[in-house]
């Protein structure tokens, strides 16, 4: 692990437990509903805490924002050329597709600065254990980059392979 | 208190936000989803289901059992229910008048059991007592001053006074004062008002900033202690002396009680108990230790873990459809929770968030989770 | 034409009994928290940069956490302090962090994790992702949770 790596992974470690302290909270708003206050657009502020930045640089970042009952995460994914743009683009989408089988990734980012989101409700903190839902995400976050470069040098060879194909036709 | 100490019910799969002991100890009630379950636990080994009350239609989230042995429930559904128990081991449910329009969030008996309290997020606190005349529960509501949901709430042990926290980050102490049920004698010489107590009037406000998870009074000594989400406890009175100390551990607690005079427990998002000293002629609280946190023993998990493992990947070999292996991390540790890394099971007894804790006597204090139920 | 389905009509209900960001920071200012003007501001960058720049990074700490702007005339002048705080913390060495830190008490802590927060979230600080997170590391190194925790709750913000 790189040494600028270690102390970001800790921070969004530290942070998320902090914000993962959600409590079955029932709308004060609308009759008989309990909703992710995170969501909801226009909405009483004391039901959401500060929300966390953390930035490694500008390319990568983690935005938490915790409420009474629900936490949003949303990660910037390392996007250092346009390839990479393109992969982290194809790779969130099909797993946002396939949202409902991952239980807590939102079906779109929160807006176009961030890849990928999170969202987390009191339901899945109940469900799940805690300190392997901010595991899962530190491991997310780990492996979501190997698997871009990794698939990033695996285009690469496909496209020098395709390349020498196709052109050692013209090769007399 | 030792881990041997430690005697767990694992009573049901779901939640429980709320659960209560009777005056002897002998039945226990929790909330699960939209019932409440009655035990006999007369004998610690073998708790009996005695009673399913299943009147609610949305979560349940509060349970209390008065000195007569009556049940009030309340939920998110609006309503509150109280429950007679009937000779023949079932109860009887009259329905409250609570005339509120948002979910109950928490329900609490006056120490005489003739009335009780209410709190909701329709920034009201009901007062509930029963109406001989048309033998229905009315209700009279408290809303001076209160801005946002109501979490918690607890009856000084005159009955009259009465403390409740929410979202909005005060702690108000009103008057429960219901003419007709209450003497003037049970507020006599009390700290916490000037003579009168008219019913709601607000009698002290304690501005602390975060939401107030939890609130006990200790009448002996006229204070009052909370527990809010920057992981704060507070313990204040109505001369507005104030005494805090932070969970060593950094989470919120959800709940806190008197033990006794000089010593609370507190319990909350860490998963395990932590109990804080209290020293009443400085007027300082300070933490004491840990209750029930038991140094990680991971290996033999581990192994377990391993096997388990291996199991999963030949069931998975025939269908690799996922071919990427971030993803297919993704999938199991969302559907498995199969982990590679090094494995941290909490070595507490409870694996997940204390939602309430209840004192039994003098030396033990249950507690409810989002998990299993146990006491020490 | 305006979208009137997506109209929030309870907003336009004087009874909502909704609470906004400035109801919740009411009280505190009741108490007599200082609101400070952009003079007041200006001051204090200039300390910060001469300190900065002697390298006495441990008055810069001490400093930013004893006169936290909480509250200012305007929102410029707060984001103009923050940035200026970001700089400063921005230019003290890696190796110098975690005596400074080991050095500040807890209600310090909590002000110091705000402005690193506060920072990571603008662009000029986001650049400095590696110097802040390791100012944040060496906090949690120190505080665990407590410090986060109480920043999360706290409804003075810089």
């Amino acid at each position: 692990m790189s040494q600028s790596l270690k102390p970001y992974l800790t921070a969004v470690r530290y942070s998320l437990t902090a914000a993962l302290n959600l409590s079955n909270f029932s709308s004060q708003e609308v009759e008989r509903h309990n909703r992710p206050e995170i969501e909801v657009a226009h909405q009483s502020m004391e039901l959401l805490l500060n929300p966390m930045h953390i930035s490694r640089n500008e390319h990568e970042q983690v935005l938490i924002e915790p409420s009474v009952n629900s936490v949003r995460v949303s990660i910037k994914v390392k996007q250092s050329d346009e390839i990479e743009e393109i992969l982290v683009h194809k790779f969130t989408r099909f797993l946002e597709q396939r949202a409902e089988n991952f239980y807590i990734l939102r079906r779109v980012p929160i807006n176009n600065n961030y890849s990928i989101s999170f969202l987390i409700t009191n339901q899945h903190t109940e469900t799940m254990k805690v300190n392997k839902l901010v595991d899962f995400i530190i491991e997310f976050m780990e492996e979501v980059d190997k698997e871009i470069s990794e698939m990033k040098l695996f285009l690469n060879a496909r496209a020098r392979f395709v390349a020498e194909a196709y052109l050692s036709e013209f090769v007399y | 208190m030792s881990k041997d100490a430690v005697n767990v019910f694992k009573l049901v799969k779901t939640p429980i936000y709320s659960h209560c002991f009777n005056h002897d100890n002998s039945v226990l009630a929790i909330t699960t989803e939209n019932n409440v379950l009655i035990f006999n636990v007369s004998q610690p080994s073998k708790p009996q289901l005695i009673a399913t009350l299943a009147d609610h239609d949305k979560t349940v989230t509060a349970v209390d059992i008065s000195v007569h042995g009556r049940i009030v429930t309340c939920s998110q559904d609006r309503n509150a229910i109280v429950w007679e128990p009937l000779s023949d081991g079932s109860y009887k449910p009259t329905l409250v008048l609570l005339r509120i329009n948002r979910a109950a969030t928490s329900a609490k008996w006056a120490p005489n059991g003739f009335k009780f309290a209410c709190g909701s997020s329709a920034r009201i606190v009901a007062v509930c007592y029963y109406e001989h005349e048309n033998d229905w529960w009315v209700s009279k509501h408290i809303k001076s001053e209160i801005k946002s949901s109501i979490t918690s709430l607890d009856w000084h042990d005159n009955g009259v006074v009465l403390a409740c926290g929410g979202t909005e980050g005060i702690v108000n102490v009103y008057s429960g004062f219901i003419k007709g049920l209450d003497k003037k004698e049970q507020v006599m010489n009390s700290p916490w008002g000037e003579g009168k107590y008219p019913f709601g009037l607000l009698l002290k406000q304690f501005y602390q900033g975060s939401w107030i998870h939890g609130i006990k009074f200790n009448a002996s000594l006229e204070k009052l202690a909370f527990v809010s989400h920057d992981a704060r406890l507070t313990i204040a009175d109505a001369q507005n002396n104030i005494a805090t100390v932070s969970n060593p551990s950094g989470l919120p607690l959800n709940d806190i009680v008197w033990v006794s005079d000089s010593k609370l427990v507190g319990a909350g998002f860490d998963c395990h108990p932590v109990e804080f000293s209290y020293d009443p002629n400085a007027g300082a609280v300070k933490f004491s230790k840990n209750i029930d946190k038991i140094v990680q023993s991971g290996v033999a998990k581990n192994i377990s873990l391993d096997n388990f493992d291996n199991e999963d990947d030949d069931q998975e070999n025939g269908q690799q459809t996922f071919g990427i292996s971030a993803l297919r991390k993704f999938k199991d540790m969302d559907l498995k929770g199969k982990v590679s890394v090094v494995d941290n099971e909490l070595g507490t007894t409870h694996q997940n968030t204390i939602t309430q804790l209840r004192v039994l006597n003098n030396s033990t204090v249950s507690s409810s989770g989002l998990d299993v139920c146990f006491f020490h | 034409m305006e979208d009137w389905r997506r109209i929030d009509i309870d907003a336009l209900d004087p009874e909502n009994g909704r609470l906004t960001a400035a109801d919740l920071t009411k009280p505190i200012l009741q108490t007599g928290e200082p609101v400070y003007s952009s003079q007041d501001v200006q001051g204090i960058m200039g300390s910060l940069r001469s300190y900065a720049s002697s390298g006495d990074f441990t008055s810069v700490v001490k400093l930013i956490t004893a006169q936290p702007v909480y509250f200012a005339d305007s929102e410029q002048t707060k984001d103009m302090y923050v940035k200026q705080v970001v700089e400063s913390l921005a230019q003290c060495r890696t190796m110098e962090i975690s005596k400074i830190v080991s050095g500040l008490t807890d209600s310090e802590c909590d002000v110091l994790i705000k402005f690193l927060y506060k920072g990571m979230s603008i662009p000029e600080g986001a650049k400095q992702g590696t110097i802040l997170l390791a100012w944040l590391d060496n906090i949690i190194e120190k505080n665990g949770s407590n410090s986060i925790i109480r920043y999360l709750t706290d409804r003075k913000t810089v």
